[in-house]
């Protein structure tokens, strides 16, 4: 897919090491990237790691972690390697050591103790208008705006919904730079990748939207560095404290100027001396659990009015049908991508999700997959509720699904269907001399997970990353 | 092509992994951190030492955006709370509790120019427990630390328990679990006792590390003595049921000596116990040892202690003892027999029998079957207990 990557760490992977040392230099882009992109033990380790004046040879390391865990040990130190958060060196005695790399630990101190004025958590503004701008009103326009950004790119599938008038130029640029959309005679008509776009969660949105966004400064002339640092910087804020813009830069000025239009920063006037970062921006580097926090809640539910945590609107029954308790025309013009939609209520929907519906999303380019955690997200407290009932019953350990088990596993068969051929980039290793030569980096890639196919009589395998396969074999020689 | 990119083998599931919320227990006792100063041969000094937890509370709050932290002190003559305080403009509700919120009135506007530097979160946390711990010991007086070098541990384990108790009701309540309150707000009150059924199953499915819940732990910091503690040994060691019938480990960071109750508390919850060998390094310590979440440990190997000490106090006289006595009805154990033979707990009247009498020498049989002269109880039947042979 050539796509725009569509997760942050795809994104940061891509970065050359020298971006790197610079986003580095910020505690608080070292704290988000520690937060948000490492496993658990890989959080260990750095923490480990951080506060030791002399690297950790690599051997007391690896023996810190259980046998049957080496797996995870692996992938840890891989993605803690290609994060260039921790680096191979030698201890005085010419032992493989492992330390973590320096900009990033002294940011990453200083982030856990504060040392000097970098302001890098930003400036509370002192002016007390607390009075002007409320969370809730905060969360009404953030919703408001994005709901508008979506609306702008669904608003064209033929359902006659009235597009958005306040969306600046810049964001219509910066989705047709991102190829969600395309202007075709002056029309507006979404894409595949938009498609895939407008089903995804909230936060993968905004990650997405703002990857393109430090994508497109470099050519309208800004350090992406810069942008993204700030970007960092932006989810560390907390919400609905309002911060000092004087510190900023004019290009960290310019960003706030666009993000204000996605919804993710809100000033009352582009003039104004300061700057409240909505929710959008906070959970930027949370976990995922808040998705059931009110914004999203506001942003699926049917008015805003719901802010009941994980709040949803849709039912589906072991039948295929689908009831949906929204008057939203962006979220029933998303729903009839995958579903026949049958009634339509002042406020309820109600449709069938069939063959032809799932095959008819599946070829605009939408997953299985994005079907589902579209439906799981916003299932209908109802169906929760019935769901944890019937887990608490029979106590499997399989992760308790909010959707009727076989109208998932229908839709995933129904994409099936059509997809007999995967196709994978990757790089092919073979005409290894032995087997036993054969059989290390091959166990070793299996555990990096970086392992696709292999076959043991031909002596090759396939994988998505060769670097590491490659150091691995460069050390056993 | 996303579904075979090698970064989602990394993810383990499309949710991402429940927040943690560690409670330290912080021995504030000034007699024991004096010793430890005055005594040891690397001194650590209290300041130091709280400026080291500090940083391990926020290496904590930098692991996960949802992490919440907790810190009591277990002072000389009674537990406090660090954080969270309640604030001072917060009201009673009806019950009589106060809202305990992370955001005090301290961190007003005052200081708000000053120390930008510093993640927001974090900041809070610090301004609250330096100042709550000046006002701990502000207000203790000379009175209250002659009268004991003890320091309240049992009663800083049930506020922790508490704390972790209301947490983790209120986090399944706003992720998922939502269930149980909305049933017992709209059941009537013979509803109530069913979904605080389901409730308890929830917690303690929570901790169990395979459930997605809250995943609580503690951690004590501890530098009295281990004689000081016996006095509190009975409500000590319900704590310590308690934690370990919800799965919360109790891991003891010991910076002096031994204490007896706290190994037997980290064994029993499957926590660690560490004694420092080397105070100042206190901080390692904390950060590789203690840090790791009960998600984390499944993959590490955990510093192990083998040599447990299970002795127990006795309930008459809170003495720590090897052999003792134990009454047959509700198992007290006392280190001498009580008066007139009446157990001091449950008040039933156990026989001595002729304890304490020399043992009769009874020739021995062709089997030689040892019989054993000072049975404990008379009323009871002979333990048949069969004895090897020499």
């Amino acid at each position: 897919m050539a796509a725009a990557p569509s997760r942050p760490f795809d994104y940061l992977e891509s970065l050359p090491g020298t971006v790197f040392f610079k986003l580095y230099q910020q505690p608080s882009t070292a704290l988000a990237i520690f937060r948000r992109m490492l496993p658990d033990l890989a959080k260990c380790f750095v923490m480990a790691l951080l506060y030791l004046k002399d690297p950790i040879p690599a051997v007391d390391l690896e023996i810190w972690v259980k046998s049957e865990s080496l797996k995870e040990r692996d992938s840890a130190l891989s993605i803690l390697g290609r994060l260039h958060i921790l680096s191979n060196t030698t201890t005085a005695d010419n032992v493989r050591a492992y330390m973590v790399t320096n900009p990033f630990a002294a940011s990453l101190r200083q982030a856990l103790t504060g040392a000097e004025q970098t302001q890098s958590f930003g400036v509370l503004s002192r002016t007390s208008d607390e009075g002007s701008t409320s969370i809730g009103s905060l969360d009404e326009y953030a919703r408001r705006q994005w709901e508008g950004v979506l609306g702008y790119m669904v608003g064209t599938s033929g359902l006659g919904i009235q597009r958005d008038a306040n969306l600046s130029k810049g964001v219509k640029q910066l989705l047709q730079a991102g190829h969600l959309v395309e202007i075709r005679d002056r029309r507006v008509e979404i894409t595949q990748d938009g498609f895939a776009f407008v089903l995804q969660d909230v936060g993968t949105q905004v990650w997405h939207i703002l990857i393109l966004y430090v994508e497109s400064a470099e050519a309208i002339g800004m350090d992406s560095v810069e942008v993204l640092s700030f970007i960092f910087l932006l989810s560390s804020l907390e919400l609905g404290k309002s911060y000092e813009k004087r510190h900023l830069t004019s290009n960290q000025l310019r960003t706030l100027t666009d993000l204000a239009d996605f919804g993710i920063v809100y000033q009352s006037s582009p003039e104004a001396g300061q700057f409240y970062p909505t929710r959008l921006a906070t959970t930027l580097t949370s976990d995922s659990s808040a998705l059931s926090n009110p914004i999203s809640g506001t942003l699926s539910g049917p008015g805003g009015g719901s802010n009941q945590p994980g709040s949803g609107f849709i039912i589906i029954e072991t039948n295929y049908r689908l009831y949906a308790y929204t008057s939203s025309p962006l979220q029933i013009s998303l729903i009839a991508l995958f579903t026949t939609l049958k009634y339509r209520f002042p406020n309820l929907v109600t449709g069938k999700i069939t063959r032809q519906s799932i095959r008819r999303a599946i070829e605009m380019g939408i997953t299985a997959d994005q079907i589902i955690s579209y439906l799981a997200t916003h299932a209908h407290p109802q169906m929760r509720k019935h769901n944890v009932s019937r887990s608490t019953s029979n106590q499997t350990g399989i992760p308790p699904s909010v959707l009727p088990p076989t109208v998932v596993d229908q839709i995933r068969l129904w994409q099936l269907e059509r997809d007999r051929v995967k196709a994978t980039a990757g790089f092919l290793f073979k005409d290894f001399v032995s087997l036993a030569e054969y059989e290390a980096p091959c166990r070793y890639a299996e555990e990096i997970g970086v392992l696709i196919w292999k076959s043991d009589r031909k002596r090759m395998f396939f994988v998505t990353r060769h670097e590491q396969v490659a150091a691995f074999l460069r050390n056993r020689k | 092509m996303n579904a075979v990119d090698a970064t989602e083998h990394y993810e383990t599931s499309a949710h991402d992994p429940a927040p943690s919320l560690l409670t330290v227990i912080l021995d504030t006792n000034p007699h024991a951190w004096a010793l430890l100063e005055q005594t040891s041969r690397s001194p650590l000094p209290f300041s130091t030492a709280l400026a080291n937890i500090l940083v391990f509370l926020n290496a904590h709050l930098a692991c996960n955006y949802a992490n919440e932290v907790a810190v009591v002190a277990s002072h000389s003559h009674k537990a406090a709370w660090l954080y969270p305080t309640a604030s001072p403009s917060a009201r009673p509700d009806p019950d009589g509790d106060v809202s305990m919120t992370a955001d005090g009135s301290i961190n007003g506007q005052k200081d708000a120019g000053r120390q930008v530097n510093k993640y927001r979160p974090f900041r809070i946390v610090e301004e609250q427990v330096t100042s709550n711990v000046r006002q701990l010991m502000d207000l203790t007086s000379r009175t209250d630390m002659d009268n004991n070098s003890s320091t309240m541990m049992a009663g800083a384990l049930t506020l922790a328990l508490s704390h972790i108790n209301r947490r983790t009701i209120a986090w399944a309540d706003a992720h998922g679990g939502g269930d149980t309150s909305s049933v017992s707000r709209s059941g009537g009150p013979d509803t109530s006792t069913t979904s605080l059924l389901t409730r308890r199953s929830t917690t303690t499915a929570a901790n169990d590390g395979t459930a997605e819940g809250l995943q609580s732990r503690i951690l004590i910091i501890s530098v009295s003595s281990a004689t000081g503690s016996a006095h509190q040994y009975i409500p000590l060691m319900n704590g310590i049921f308690a934690c370990q019938r919800l799965r919360i480990p109790i891991d003891v960071c010991k910076l002096s000596g031994d204490a007896v109750f706290l190994q037997q508390a980290s064994d029993a919850t499957k926590g660690i116990y560490m004694s420092l060998s080397e105070p100042r390094g206190l901080l390692q310590y904390l950060m590789m040892a203690f840090l790791p979440d009960q998600r984390s440990r499944k993959h590490l190997v955990l510093p192990t202690r083998v040599d447990v000490d299970f002795r127990a106090a006795c309930f008459c006289h809170r003495r720590v003892v090897d052999v003792g006595f134990v009454c047959s009805i509700c198992l007290s154990i006392f280190c001498e027999p009580p008066e007139n033979g009446d157990c001091l707990t449950c008040g039933t009247h156990l026989d001595m029998g002729d304890y304490g009498a020399k043992p009769a020498l009874v020739a021995r049989k062709k089997k030689k079957k040892k019989v054993r002269a000072n049975g404990t109880g008379a009323s009871a039947t002979p333990t048949p207990t069969p004895t090897p042979g020499p």
